[in-house]
């Protein structure tokens, strides 16, 4: 058996409720990458993540993991995924990212709570660890969801939409921010973004997905994101240019010639 | 505060001090279950599941009317039946998203009427019983059964106990399900622990004190400590306190204004509730004008 992948689908169908949404996906994950899932809305990446996740069982083949099976995931859930009405503080928040490894029925320790110290450092918010997750701002949440994901000592990191809704200050220094971590842990990263060109520019891999016109295509960067199949899955006229050693992408609404 | 009634009160100790321990427990087990009511968004949970619990001792007491049933006649017990059907409800409520993906609030919704609808009806059926009934719906005995001292506390005990151990657990499954999902923690059977406790404290507190102050005392404590504390730990700390308060301080006024007891206890968690209000709102003008 080939082991030196992280994570591998060979012939696997997504979907749910035993429906098929795309046939037949190869996908192999090794150790250390960066890769980026992207495709229009309603395109099947969320369903593709949770089946790599285990959250949701292909509805044919298997996914394998690893040789560091069980793999440990940081997830990285969009931030308003949470309720606001429960009054949870950053430690207690970055806390639950160490639940991996504490079993049910068991308190967290002091040791828990280090290890809480090191990931807010990490991400650059200790001065933040009191103050209530409800109450921080876009950047700030999105630095305590990274503490999160990060205080369970992940072999990867699940990262859904890290950079909605930020300005592009926020944006640059939360994406720089996971690249230095990555760079320094030596982190598998998996990222579902909407945003092509911060996939570009930090991932080397990506997945491209679109279940309506029954398209799913994996590589590197330049093997994937290349004008022709990008205005296809779009809809839209999309350039795509080498600017020093990565690529930027262009795109312009067809009009009338939109994809149907 | 006038001393003779207060005096009176305390020379009155046999009296109340069954129902004010019963009460009291009554206020502390359901303040703290309450906080995760509260934050699951599932308020009427209590209202239903007390609802139901009354239907089930309403449904004992039209039973052993029957002659046919006279061999079941230990069986049926307003209490025995009125916990199981109210577990019967909570895991109703635990497993519905997942097998019958019905509304939360359509199965709270359809819970309450019926069972409500029912009590009526049994209620206009047995009419020598009638009294106990409402005194189930409304709470307004001033007295409690003897069983029922041992009772409540053992039951606040053991879902103490639970709780205890799978503080942290609960917590998880209640704010980030998706997460917990995610690190294999068995979400559906905690889910299902968790409003089994509930179902259970509310069955054998509603029989109690009656549908109407469980509800009051499941909602208020949690909502005015959410108001008066940010820190997670003191929330519940505080539910605790403001319902044994509640109860405490109800069965004092009702005992001396003679006031039905139920309504009463209802009434004191709901001042403590608006206190709860004034004091957020004075913190949130201060916070406004200092900065």
């Amino acid at each position: 058996m080939d082991s030196s992948f992280l994570i591998k689908l060979e012939d696997v169908v997504i979907g749910y409720d035993k429906r098929g949404l795309l046939d037949s996906i190869d996908l192999s994950i090794q150790n250390g990458q960066f890769w980026g899932i992207v495709g229009p809305n309603g395109g099947g990446k969320t369903t593709l993540l949770k089946t790599i996740l285990g959250l949701m069982p292909p509805v044919k083949g298997k996914v394998q993991y690893g040789k560091n099976h069980p793999l440990i995931f940081g997830y990285v859930p969009q931030r308003e995924n949470f309720d606001h009405i429960f009054p949870i503080s950053v430690a207690e928040f970055v806390a639950m990212g160490k639940y991996i490894r504490i079993p049910v029925g068991r308190g967290i320790k002091k040791e828990d709570w280090k290890i809480v110290t090191e990931c807010l450092e990490k991400v650059e918010i200790p001065h933040l660890r009191n103050r209530l997750f409800r109450s921080l701002s876009g950047g700030e949440k999105q630095r305590t969801l990274l503490a999160h994901a990060l205080a369970g000592g992940p072999d990867i990191l699940i990262l859904d939409e890290p950079t909605a809704s930020m300005d592009i200050k926020g944006e640059t220094a939360i994406m720089e921010l996971i690249g230095k971590i990555k760079e320094r842990d030596n982190l598998t990263v998996l990222m579902v973004s909407h945003f092509l060109n911060i996939v570009a520019r930090f991932a080397d891999h990506v997945v491209m997905i679109d279940k309506d016109d029954e398209f799913f295509s994996s590589g590197t960067i330049e093997e994937v994101f290349s004008g022709e199949t990008l205005s296809r899955v779009f809809g839209l006229n999309v350039t795509v240019e080498q600017v020093t050693d990565k690529i930027r992408i262009y795109a312009e609404a067809r009009g009338s010639d939109k994809k149907t | 505060m006038d001393t003779s009634s207060f005096g009176e009160f305390i020379r009155s100790y046999f009296l109340w001090r069954d129902p004010m321990i019963v009460g009291a427990v009554s206020g502390a087990i359901c303040g703290f279950l309450g906080v995760y009511v509260v934050l699951r968004r599932i308020v009427f949970v209590g209202a239903m599941l007390s609802q139901v619990s009354s239907f089930g001792v309403a449904l004992a007491f039209y039973l052993q009317g029957f002659s046919a049933l006279s061999l079941f006649q230990s069986l049926i017990d307003p209490f025995a039946l009125s916990l199981v059907m109210t577990g019967a409800a909570a895991l109703f409520f635990a497993l519905n998203r997942e097998f019958f993906r019905i509304s939360q609030e359509g199965v709270i919704g359809f819970g309450y009427l019926l069972a409500s609808g029912i009590v009526v009806i049994i209620a206009d059926r047995i009419t020598h019983e009638a009294h106990d009934i409402a005194d189930i719906l409304f709470g307004s005995a001033v007295v409690v059964d003897p069983k029922e001292v041992y009772i409540v506390p053992a039951v606040a005990i053991v879902a103490i106990l639970i709780h205890w151990i799978f503080f942290k657990d609960f917590i998880f499954v209640s704010f980030d399900p998706e997460t917990a999902r995610l690190f294999k923690y068995p979400v559906r059977i905690l889910n299902t622990v968790l409003l089994l406790t509930v179902g259970v404290v509310i069955a054998v507190t509603t029989r109690a004190l009656g549908a109407l102050p469980v509800f009051a005392l499941v909602v208020l404590p949690a909502l005015t400590a959410l108001f008066l504390t940010e820190k997670l730990n003191w929330v519940f700390v505080l539910a605790v306190l403001i319902g044994i308060l509640s109860a405490v301080l109800g069965y004092y006024f009702s005992f001396i204004l003679s006031l039905p007891t139920g309504a009463s206890i209802t009434t004191s968690a709901s001042l403590f509730f608006l206190l709860g209000v004034i004091w957020q709102q004075g913190r949130l003008l201060s916070r406004s004008k200092f900065g």
